[in-house]
């Protein structure tokens, strides 16, 4: 069972790489990237075995910070691995205690876990100071990486528990998203207090090490700097965490398996009679009725909800180091920022709505029509975000005199963002959640190809608007003829960038539609 | 509609020629080829039943005609139009139901109707109006006002098959439209279908249900493994036995259980 398990998950990472070939190469370039990135840190890890003091400090609270990552991270973007959810294995008649084994070992097969795996290796050389603290360190390690993915299996099975029905999926994501925001600015106002960083950084991860989220990561410390004693009683009880959180974790699957779920779908109350809503408030044209349409989405659906939400938020969290930092800087790029997420958050539209999009090919959907259209509700949030954010920033920062260049930098991304919205969601659709699941719940397999086309779509637009970019760097440097020179090159490059996108994507969704619902159906 | 003179094949009388045309359609995925180069002609003004058994091609051979996927070979015709060199004047013409892909659920069933008339063209008071008409009479009134998501399988078939008659098309092509639909339902979806053809409009629908395209169907065709085994009028391709005998005999598969002997627990 286990083997089989591990098999499946073997598939799942192969079958990365066999879909299109645009979307292959798009999986192994995000794959290289990361690489490169978690080797980088494994390397950084490891160096701390220059310094047991440094290595004690820092360590146990890189661990604590792994299990919690692992156990908040897959609920949040990642989404809990649908492959691995108990409820799918409750018609099978499989032991519970071979299933909690396997599913916790099929989940070390994954890119993430293969990336917590090569950061623990630096850990683990960290801590090679004897070959007694070598050996702590290999068991104590892997105890403490194997309790991070038997945590966040747990914390998994619980919360798809408690987010079976379509209501409370959505309040758990608005919750959810809530906690992010306030998690994002007290961790950078934390970072901010300057001051005496190290000495709360000894004094926390002292606490931390004998918190449950420290004890495997501080063990091999204790016994690299002689104090055989406590390491071993921190091994120990690294050990006792491990098996109560899959003790938690097998009962918890016990329930799903022989309890399952209701597969009926909850009603989600909505009746509206014979009121066509939006669609009668936008002009009756194929145009006006996609607008309409992506609009009541907005409303209607918790995966566009999110960035409903996010997007206004994330402009503020530039304020923090302004008033905590002083950078006089930071509120400047308000504009520029909900400027840039407002266009890039549209690059995978389509792939939200899935193959329903058959109806607008059956029906002869002009490319014009779908992606204008599409583009309306973006823009109406663009137009009331932006000029907000522009002159707040502005105000904020007490630079008036910069207004034009901020404002051209702000449309220049906007239409950039457009022009790669409009045709990167024709060419290269990656998976997202579907429809009614969990707007936390991404496809398996799907982190490669998110990244790259979610990094493809920022260096596109930034690149498009990268003549306002400089412009308006060299405007902040003081000269004054580039403030209105990034001014009107940003409102007329944004501008013709914009249009010239939507007439690109118009054209390729006239010739490849048939081709774009296809990828849809595969994605 | 475009300029008759720019049509690709002119027809002598309006009425004439077939609804429905293929000619060396061909569709292979990798390895697959799931369609082998096929040749139908559907009659104007016939109910026309595709059958075949799973896999045969039948989704991919309507998927073509549709325009919801490029054929590798051949064409597709409809009322003389090619589907695939001129889409927009042809798509008009058709009114799709495809068979498992998703909705726009997150509409109203009447949302979803209008929308649909919408994309056509319609102008909105005739859309709505239109839409509201297709809701009586599929008996989907008391829900129409709920999100397509909340509707049971039965229900989303009859609001997709709303949304393909809202610009009154003059071909209907329906892949397995009573497939999870209620006997009430299905009769319902039946008259209306019906009352199509009489009125001179012609109905694709694929099905393997025999029961039910003998009942229902003026016209047939066979397919298997990518091909047409028989196709025509159905008392000539029935031959004077059952569609389903004849259909078992032309797909050539056999009907015998083999082993299972394990099943057969009658004796406990």
């Amino acid at each position: 069972m286990v083997a089989h398990l591990v098999r499946l998950k073997l598939a799942l990472l192969r079958n990365i790489f066999r879909r299109s070939r645009a979307q292959a190469i798009g999986a192994i370039v995000g794959i290289v990237y990361f690489a490169v990135l978690v080797a980088g840190l494994a390397v950084i890890l490891a160096s701390f075995r220059a310094s047991l003091d440094a290595a004690r400090v820092v360590l146990p609270l890189a661990g604590a910070a792994g299990i919690v990552l692992w156990t908040v991270v897959p609920l949040f973007s990642f989404g809990s691995d649908p492959t691995l959810d108990p409820g799918r294995f409750a018609t099978f008649a499989v032991p519970h205690r071979e299933l909690a084994v396997g599913l916790v070992a099929a989940a070390l097969v994954g890119l993430p876990s293969i990336a917590s795996m090569v950061l623990s290796a630096g850990v683990v050389v960290a801590w090679s100071h004897t070959p007694a603290s070598t050996l702590v360190a290999v068991v104590s390690t892997f105890i403490g990486l194997l309790t991070a993915i038997t945590t966040s299996r747990w914390v998994s099975a619980v919360m798809t528990n408690a987010i079976s029905s379509r209501r409370g999926r959505d309040v758990i994501a608005v919750l959810g998203l809530l906690l992010l925001v306030v998690v994002g600015p007290a961790v950078s106002f934390v970072a901010n207090l300057g001051g005496d960083l190290r000495g709360m950084a000894t004094a926390t991860a002292r606490v931390v090490a004998w918190s449950p989220l420290g004890w495997a990561w501080a063990a091999p410390g204790d016994v690299a700097a002689g104090e055989v004693g406590t390491g071993l009683v921190r091994l120990a009880l690294a050990a006792a965490l491990l098996v109560l959180v899959f003790a938690l974790w097998s009962r918890v699957l016990r329930g799903e398996v022989d309890d399952p779920r209701a597969v009926s779908r909850t009603d989600s109350g909505t009746s509206m009679g014979d009121d066509l809503g939006l669609l009668t408030r936008l002009p009756g044209t194929p145009a006006g009725a996609v607008a309409a349409r992506v609009l009541t989405y907005w409303r209607r659906d918790p995966r566009y909800q999110i960035s409903m939400v996010m997007t206004p938020l994330v402009p503020l969290a530039l304020l923090i180091p302004f008033y905590t930092g002083h950078l006089v800087w930071t509120p400047l790029l308000m504009g520029p920022l909900v400027s840039f997420l407002v266009g890039w958050s549209e690059h995978n539209s389509v792939a939200y709505e899935s193959d329903a999009l058959w109806l607008h090919i059956v029906s002869g959907t002009s490319g014009r029509d779908d992606r204008g259209g599409r583009l309306v509700p973006a823009v109406l949030l663009a137009a009331v975000l932006v000029p907000a954010y522009v002159l707040v920033g502005v105000a904020v920062a007490g630079r008036w005199d910069l207004l034009p260049a901020v404002l051209g930098l702000s449309v220049g991304l906007l239409g950039a963002g457009y022009a790669v919205s409009s045709v990167m969601s024709v060419v290269l659709p990656y998976p997202v959640a579907e429809s009614g699941e969990s707007p936390f719940n991404a496809p398996p397999g799907a982190a490669g190809i998110t990244m790259a086309a979610q990094s493809l779509a920022s260096v596109a637009t930034l690149g498009l608007a990268s003549p306002t970019l400089v412009l308006a760097w060299v405007a902040w440097q003081g000269s004054e003829w580039a403030v209105w020179g990034a001014g009107v090159v940003g409102l007329g490059l944004g501008g013709a960038v914009g249009l010239t996108g939507l007439r690109a994507g118009a054209r390729l969704f006239d010739r490849r539609a048939p081709e774009l619902l296809a990828t849809l159906r595969r994605v | 509609m475009s300029d008759i003179a720019d049509l690709p094949v002119p027809q002598q009388r309006p009425t004439g020629g077939p609804a429905i045309a293929l000619r060396g359609l061909g569709k292979r995925f990798g390895d697959l080829i799931a369609v082998k180069g096929i040749d139908l002609d559907v009659p104007r003004g016939s109910f026309f039943g595709l059958v075949g058994p799973n896999g045969a091609g039948k989704t991919t051979t309507l998927s073509m005609v549709t325009g919801l996927l490029r054929p590798d070979a051949g064409h597709a015709f409809v009322l003389g139009r090619d589907v695939w060199s001129d889409p927009v004047a042809t798509k008009r013409l058709v009114g799709v139901l495809p068979d498992g892909l998703k909705l726009f659920d997150r509409l109203t069933g009447l949302q979803l109707i209008t929308y649909a008339g919408l994309l056509r063209g319609l102008s909105r008071e005739l859309a709505s109006e239109r839409a509201a008409e297709l809701v009586a009479a599929l008996g989907l009134t008391e829900a129409q006002g709920k999100l397509v998501v909340d509707y049971s399988a039965g229900m989303t078939k009859k609001v997709t098959l709303a949304s393909a008659l809202v610009h009154a098309p003059r071909v209907l092509v329906l892949d397995e439209p009573f497939e999870a639909v209620d006997p009430i339902s299905a009769a319902t979806i039946r008259r209306i279908l019906t009352g199509f053809v009489e009125s001179g409009g012609t109905v694709v629908l694929s099905s393997h249900v025999m029961d039910l395209v003998e009942r229902i169907c003026t016209h047939v065709a066979v397919i298997s493994d990518g091909l047409v085994l028989a196709a025509g009028e159905l008392d000539a391709v029935r031959a004077g036995r059952s569609l389903e005998e004849r259909f078992v005999d032309l797909v050539g598969g056999s009907t015998e259980v083999v082993g299972l002997s394990w099943l057969r627990t009658s004796s406990d």
